[in-house]
């Protein structure tokens, strides 16, 4: 099933993320189908966990190293020429997610990395010298890779 | 001729600073202590060391205590109370009661009240299972741990994961409204110790806002940078025992999303509240309390005056603040008194 | 300077706390420490004052809990002793109790009946109303007043004490009864509303709920207990309706779970002997929301599967959830079903605490407790409490075919009351035949 059809009849739909709604095409209980959304379940959104794998696998590059000075100011993100298009992209965000490793919201956003124009500009006000033009690049390695960069 | 002594009440980093003073000026001090030992929170917490540098107790707090115990021109009467004043300034008469119902009445010129503070009682709020839930402890409990240099759960193990919740009876209009200034930077000290400590710990700092004001900004940053210490913005709504572990329920609010994650230990920055010390030398002395039961000085920016004539007030009884910030405030206190002493004596 | 931990209870009453003498659960109280009680506390003892002042005045006129229902007394959140009348009693019933749980309010009566506890069934209640005003539905406050206000003079009119079954009408009470005291025009509106079919204002002193009456009743049922719970581990479920709406007003106990839940339920486990389980999402809706079962279902069945029964059961290993209210057995019970449909392993059979007395008394667990209605697999629970289930579902059976056949079902029947009506029902609505 496709997210677009999944849960369509959910009251607030918008609000819920394709991916924690389970909506198997086939479902029934003891002979009597209750497919759709007699038996739609949405899962929670509680974070229960760190996973710090990405975070490893962003500090082990030359410009991800820093990641971890960051302390989440948006400095990046308030002179960032793409965030103010796409308010998807935001690199402020995407440092805590890895940084914290809330592997969901990074599965779920992990595409708008690319979206970085490589400018500089957050890399130059950065008070932490964080350098996140440096992180968004080692980020986009570290997703596409499995192993990590070697 | 010889002055009258000075009453110094309360033996933590304020109360010894100005005992010391007055005595090196040649002043005498009767220094009447509470408890058993001198040295105040620190020594009675077994701090390990002292935020910002990492400097230990005993190399700030120790010179002083030795000082007021082998000079001349100080009296320490420990296990003691005072318990009533008359007079006026320059010539006051004072009831001091020891522990064993021994009474004396003395006259002094001055008095020095540093009476300091007591650690907020975590178990008057339910929500952090203080108390109740074994591996949850605060800050004060942490701090003798790394003293010891063993810090365990309470099965023997040693901790994988912990995290520190900050503002426990702090900034909290249920508890007490106030910042306890320094329980931000004593935390990430011990956060850094306890790195140092156990190595492959990882350690969570759950904090509403990061104050540390001056140059413990350090810590903040080589805490994250150095040793990799994470930080939560949020605060904590239940810790729950599951027989097993904590969880830990929260909101990390730069994500918009609830957590609850599983801990193996909880460490809470209890905050700091005016003890029962303070609470019983104003209504000794009849000294004026502020809206959160700290001394009230006459005016709030100049803290050693109490507001009345030859009473001057010190450290943590007059409002939270750090060690360095306790022992300028005792010189301070000191120099009021030593002031005084010399006007009587002209006057004598 | 502040002395001690003085507390104003009431006008006349002040009581002096100190922080060593008093339990935890009253601390909280008293200092407005506790969380539940949302700063509240206040407001609510003053609207307790101004009731009483109404009452001098004779603007309203207030059931009290007289000597005549044996009262007995709890502590509550706002560290205040309420009475909880335990004879005489007006079943104020639940609309969803009646139509899905039918084995919730036959096993309250039928330990009512055993005990020898005189009540009243009257067929002249109405439904609250409350379900609409938590649906953002039709009613409005002066409505609901009013509702609130008719049940409460008719159970006054039959001298007997509101005993309310459902958590949504206890707590749209405790709301209406404070709009009504605090607010002049309300109340005059309402008035006229009462007026026209011949009633009048009728406050009830204290607003029970049946939880609250088991708590008291804890020590008498379990003196007749029949069955060993020793092997039972039960986890509870508080409704939020009971004690999160005007949280001030229900009932805590230091020696339960440290005063930190409510105590109803919890205590009933307790006094039966079996083990009372904690779990981390205790204090989570079961799902049902106050309008969420309308109009966001699928969150609703899931939230109730994902936040209620599985960590109850992953945590626990909990034979039994124990709740008191309606919509909560419910959701709770109905909502396993589909989440199992999807492979899910974890289900947990859901009773109310009437339920669970009544078996742990001897209570037919079919024809009484009318497990049959209840969707999660109670099976292995009742073998657990010793209860041979095969047999009785045989008995059961076979009673429905004697009642198939043209015999006559057995009900159960109040003692002989003790009080008469203070009016002969005037205002009963004649039932034909």
């Amino acid at each position: 099933m496709s997210d677009e059809e999944k849960g369509k009849h959910i009251v607030e739909r918008k609000y819920v993320d394709d991916s924690r709604i389970i909506e198997p095409e086939k479902l029934e209980i003891g002979g009597i189908d209750v497919s759709g959304h007699w038996g739609t379940l949405v899962l929670p959104r509680t974070i229960e966990d760190f996973d710090n794998s990405m975070l490893k696998k962003v500090k082990s590059m030359p410009r991800g190293k820093n990641i971890e000075k960051c302390w989440q100011c948006g400095n990046c993100t308030a002179i960032c020429p793409v965030a103010h298009a796409h308010p998807e992209f935001n690199p402020r965000y995407l440092i805590h997610i890895v940084k914290m490793g809330y592997s969901a919201e990074v599965e779920k956003l992990k595409d708008t990395v690319y979206f970085c124009s490589g400018c500089g500009l957050c890399s130059s006000v950065c008070p932490k010298g964080v350098d996140p033009q440096g992180v968004m690049i080692a980020m986009s390695i570290a997703f596409k890779s499995k192993k990590g960069y070697r | 001729m010889s002055s009258l002594p000075v009453l110094v009440i309360g033996a933590g980093p304020a109360g010894l600073r100005a005992a010391t003073d007055l005595a090196e000026l040649n002043i005498p001090v009767v220094l009447v202590e509470r408890r058993k030992e001198l040295g105040g929170a620190p020594i009675r917490w077994k701090y390990h060391s002292l935020a910002p540098d990492f400097t230990p107790t005993e190399e700030v707090l120790g010179p002083m205590i030795k000082f007021c115990k082998n000079s001349s021109n100080i009296e320490v009467i420990e296990e003691a109370v005072v318990e009533g004043y008359g007079g006026s300034a320059g010539d006051f008469s004072v009831k001091i009661r020891k522990i064993n119902g021994e009474v004396q009445d003395r006259k002094v010129a001055a008095i020095i009240v540093a009476t300091g503070f007591e650690h907020f009682d975590a178990t008057v709020d339910p929500r952090y299972s203080y108390g109740k839930a074994p591996n949850v402890i605060g800050i004060n409990e942490l701090e003798v741990m790394i003293s010891e240099g063993k810090v365990v759960g309470h099965d023997g193990k040693i901790p994988k994961r912990v995290a520190f919740i900050f503002c426990v009876g702090s900034r909290d209009r249920s508890t007490n409204p106030w910042c306890c200034t320094v329980c931000c930077g004593v935390s990430i000290k011990q956060a850094i110790e306890l790195k140092q400590l156990l190595n492959d710990v990882q350690i969570y700092m759950i904090y509403m806002d990061i104050r540390t004001i001056g140059l413990w900004e350090k810590l903040y940053w080589d805490s994250m940078e150095k040793y990799g210490i994470n930080y939560i913005r949020g605060r904590v709504g239940e810790v729950f025992y599951t027989g097993e572990k904590l969880l830990v329920k929260g909101e990390d609010t730069l994500v918009r999303g609830p957590f609850e994650v599983l801990f193996d230990m909880v460490v809470l920055a209890v905050g700091i509240e005016p003890g029962e010390g303070t609470k019983q030398v104003a209504s000794a002395l009849k000294l004026k309390v502020n809206e959160f039961g700290f001394l009230a000085p006459k005016i709030p920016n100049i803290h050693f005056d109490s507001g009345k004539e030859g009473i001057f007030l010190a450290g943590t009884c007059v409002a939270p603040m750090s060690v360095e910030e306790s022992i300028a405030e005792g010189s301070a206190a000191a120099m009021q008194a030593a002031k005084l002493v010399s006007r009587t004596k002209i006057i004598v | 300077m502040i002395e001690g931990n003085a507390v104003q209870l009431g006008k006349d009453e002040e009581i002096q706390l100190s922080k060593e003498d008093t339990k935890l659960f009253e601390r909280l109280a008293s200092e407005r420490k506790a969380k539940l009680a949302m700063g509240t506390t206040e407001d609510y003892l003053k609207m307790l004052d101004k009731m009483r002042e109404l009452e001098k005045k004779g603007e309203i006129i207030i059931h009290h809990v007289e000597e005549e229902y044996k009262p007995v007394g709890v502590r509550t959140l706002s560290g205040r002793e309420k009475k909880i009348p335990t004879v005489e009693l007006w079943q104020h019933k639940s609309c969803g109790q009646c139509g899905h749980i039918p084995g919730y309010i036959s096993a309250l009566y039928w330990i009512m009946a055993e005990l020898g506890i005189p009540f009243v069934d009257d067929t002249n209640q109405t439904s609250c109303t409350a379900w609409n005003y938590y649906g953002s539905g039709a009613s409005n406050s002066v409505a609901l007043s009013a509702v609130f206000l008719r049940n409460m003079h008719v159970a006054w009119e039959k001298n007997a004490y509101p005993l309310i079954h459902c958590g949504t009408s206890y707590g749209d009470y405790k709301e209406c009864r404070y709009l009504v005291v605090m607010n002049e025009d309300i109340r005059r509106r309402v008035r006229s509303i009462l007026n026209k079919i011949g009633r009048d204002i009728v406050i009830p002193e204290e607003l029970v709920h049946y939880s609250e009456w088991l708590h008291v009743m804890r020590q008498r049922i379990a003196e007749r207990k029949k069955l060993d719970l020793s092997d039972v581990k039960a986890a509870v479920h508080p409704a939020c309706h009971t004690y999160k709406l005007m949280a001030e007003d229900y009932t805590y106990d230091e020696n339960i779970l440290g005063g930190t839940r409510p105590a109803p339920t919890s205590s009933i486990i307790l006094a039966l002997g079996a083990k009372l389980v904690d779990y981390s999402t205790w204090y989570d809706c079961c799902g049902f929301g106050f309008r969420h079962i309308l109009t966001e279902r699928e969150i609703a069945r899931s939230f109730a599967y994902f936040r209620k029964i599985r960590p109850v059961v992953k945590e626990t290993g909990a034979d039994v959830l124990v709740t008191h209210d309606t919509g909560c057995v419910t959701t709770l019970d109905k909502s396993q079903i589909v989440a199992l449909a999807h492979g899910y392993k974890e289900t947990i059979p859901v009773i109310s605490d009437s339920q669970l007395s009544a078996l742990a008394m001897g209570a037919h667990p079919f024809k009484v407790c009318q497990l049959q209605w209840h969707l999660a697999d109670w099976k292995p629970f009742l073998e657990k409490m010793g209860i041979d289930w095969q047999k009785a579902q045989g008995e059961y059976k076979e009673y429905l075919e004697m009642i198939k056949k043209g015999g006559k079902p057995s009900f159960i029947r109040s003692p002989e009351r003790t009080l008469s009506p203070r009016s002969e029902g005037m205002h009963d609505i004649k039932i034909a035949g």
